[in-house]
């Protein structure tokens, strides 16, 4: 019997806010001030996510759609163990780890090399584990003459190939994916495509969150749709595509 | 590794022994981390680090011939004095200034997911005992200087610095949590701080009479006077009251307890409050 990899039941976040007190669009712009120095603000409680229940078994790979704002990458957070679900009952059997912000962390006046570690200590890995991964981090981001350079010495192309290097390396248990990463020139996005799909097939699951209907129907076997912080569906992927374009369509 | 959490029980399940395991294993690889970001800062200047030492070794010096005048105390009785209690002051406000903005200023890695509270926590505690370090030189150059000598009892002086060093990990947690859900915080550490470095024998001493006299109610109730006395007075080669000791102690256990309730009880919602 294969025991569920993930498994959620009415999963609730309820994230408090300060707001500025009641002011409309058009108020003039001394009020920023004074509601400043008067410290007007209120305190107020809104629900991100609500009613999430799902199971992710070995092998499966979920899709999480929903346009901007309705709780994707607040859902990947709950599931990476960042942030505890106000209520409900989450389970994950295994390491769910995220790539969330690949390039966090690193610093421009040190070099490359210098980066790898500092990134590599940052994601949780030990200084032996990052000194075994070095060559091959290097030579994937194909940086061995300029990893002795600073880092505001590259260009925004390598600086991107050495944080995607850096950060994919290590192949998670279950990967948590916040859109899919394409990155750099064309020759490097078909490598990446390549590192990608590896972690994919390696990981033991997938939950991929996306508004990128075509991504999502060649990557995943299961589908979710998120709807202002509340799951609408979730099961059949065909089924969950539809759903929505169908809310798309309709205004709310 | 698993998780399981149920949100009914209101609170993360953790034992004080799985955080320290888990986080025990990391220290040696936070420390690499902290110390190197440390550098880092300094990679362009031609000091380099030593630069740390340019602000305290001016105090020190100026403050130094200059209060001895004014006190009528030999400059090598106060300068020895006032260099301990210095450096000690700066890493006593470097824990707590810092320990209120900790989270906030972490608030990228720990969204990431990398490092966890503890980890973050870590950093900030070790950075601050890196500065000391470094500040340490200083306090060397003075003894040699005015050619103090170093018994066994001196070294007394590092339970002192360990006491103060694991106050500072319990403050950040504590403090930590306090701090990113109310900012008030930091203004009023802030303020506080500056006015009880004055009121700390660091640029005075207590007098001849020692403990007693006018000065009493400065020392007794001044909490970093037991925690500055536990460091300098070994150094120095002045007796320790027992209630410097009593004190330190009670408000190690007595943080950590408290520190340990905090985030037990808070450290779910910490990262909402970021």
């Amino acid at each position: 019997m294969t025991i569920e990899l993930i498994k959620a039941k009415n999963l609730a976040l309820h994230v408090p806010i300060f707001q500025p007190s009641d002011r409309k669009l058009l108020s003039n712009p001394s009020r920023f001030l004074t509601d400043l120095y008067f410290s007007r603000t209120r305190r107020g409680i809104v629900t991100i996510l609500d009613e999430i229940s799902f199971t992710l078994k070995p092998g499966e790979r979920l899709g999480i759609i929903g346009a901007n704002g309705a709780g994707k990458s607040t859902l990947l957070r709950l599931l990476a163990g960042i942030y505890l679900p106000s209520s409900g009952n989450l389970s994950v059997n295994g390491v769910a780890k995220g790539l969330f912000d690949i390039s966090l962390g690193m610093n421009p006046e040190a070099t490359g090399l210098e980066n790898i570690y500092m990134r590599g200590l940052q994601m949780g890995l030990q200084l032996r584990e990052i000194k075994e991964l070095v060559p091959r981090i290097v030579s994937f981001a194909e940086l061995e003459d300029a990893i002795d350079n600073p880092l505001n010495t590259y260009s925004s192309g390598m600086r991107l190939r050495l944080a995607f290097s850096v950060s994919t390396t290590v192949e998670p248990d279950i990967l948590l994916l916040d859109e899919w990463i394409g990155a750099g020139d064309v020759r490097f996005r078909d490598r990446v495509k390549e590192r990608m799909d590896g972690l994919v097939e390696k990981s033991r699951g997938l939950i991929l969150a996306t508004h990128n209907t075509g991504l999502m129907k060649s990557l995943c076997t299961q589908g979710m749709v998120l709807s202002n912080g509340k799951m609408t569906f979730c099961g059949n992927l065909d089924e969950a595509l539809e759903i929505y374009k169908q809310e798309q369509v309709k205004p709310k | 590794m698993n998780l399981s959490i149920s949100a009914k029980k209101n609170r993360i399940k953790t034992s004080l022994f799985s955080i320290l395991q888990v986080s025990l294993s990391r220290l040696p690889s936070l420390l690499y981390l902290t110390w190197f970001q440390f550098l880092i800062r300094y990679r362009r200047t031609i000091l380099g680090p030593l630069w740390l030492l340019v602000g305290p070794a001016l105090f020190i010096v100026m403050l130094g011939l200059l209060f001895a005048r004014i006190g009528g105390i030999e400059p090598a009785v106060f300068v020895p004095h006032l260099a301990v209690g210095l450096i000690t002051w700066t890493l006593i406000s470097g824990f707590i200034t810092g320990s209120t903005t900790v989270f906030q200023r972490g608030r990228a890695q720990i969204l990431q997911g990398g490092m966890k509270l503890v980890d973050i926590i870590m950093v900030d505690v070790f950075s601050t005992v890196i500065t000391f370090l470094h500040h340490v030189i200083l306090v060397a150059a003075v003894f040699v200087f005015f050619g103090i000598g170093l018994s066994f009892y001196s070294f007394v002086s590092l339970i002192g610095l360990g006491l103060l060093i694991a106050n500072g990990i319990w403050l950040s947690l504590f403090f930590g949590i306090i701090g990113v859900r109310y900012r008030d915080l930091s203004e009023v550490v802030q303020a506080v701080m500056r006015i009880t470095f004055l009121a700390t024998p660091i640029i005075w001493m207590p007098g001849a009479g020692g403990r007693g006299g006018v000065m009493g109610a400065f020392l007794v109730y001044n909490p970093f006077y037991h925690f500055v006395e536990l460091i300098r007075a070994p150094l120095l080669g002045n007796p320790i009251a027992p209630l410097s000791w009593i004190v330190v102690i009670t408000i190690s256990l007595g943080g950590f307890g408290l520190a340990y309730f905090f985030y037990q009880r808070f450290a779910r919602n910490l990262p909402l409050w970021l």
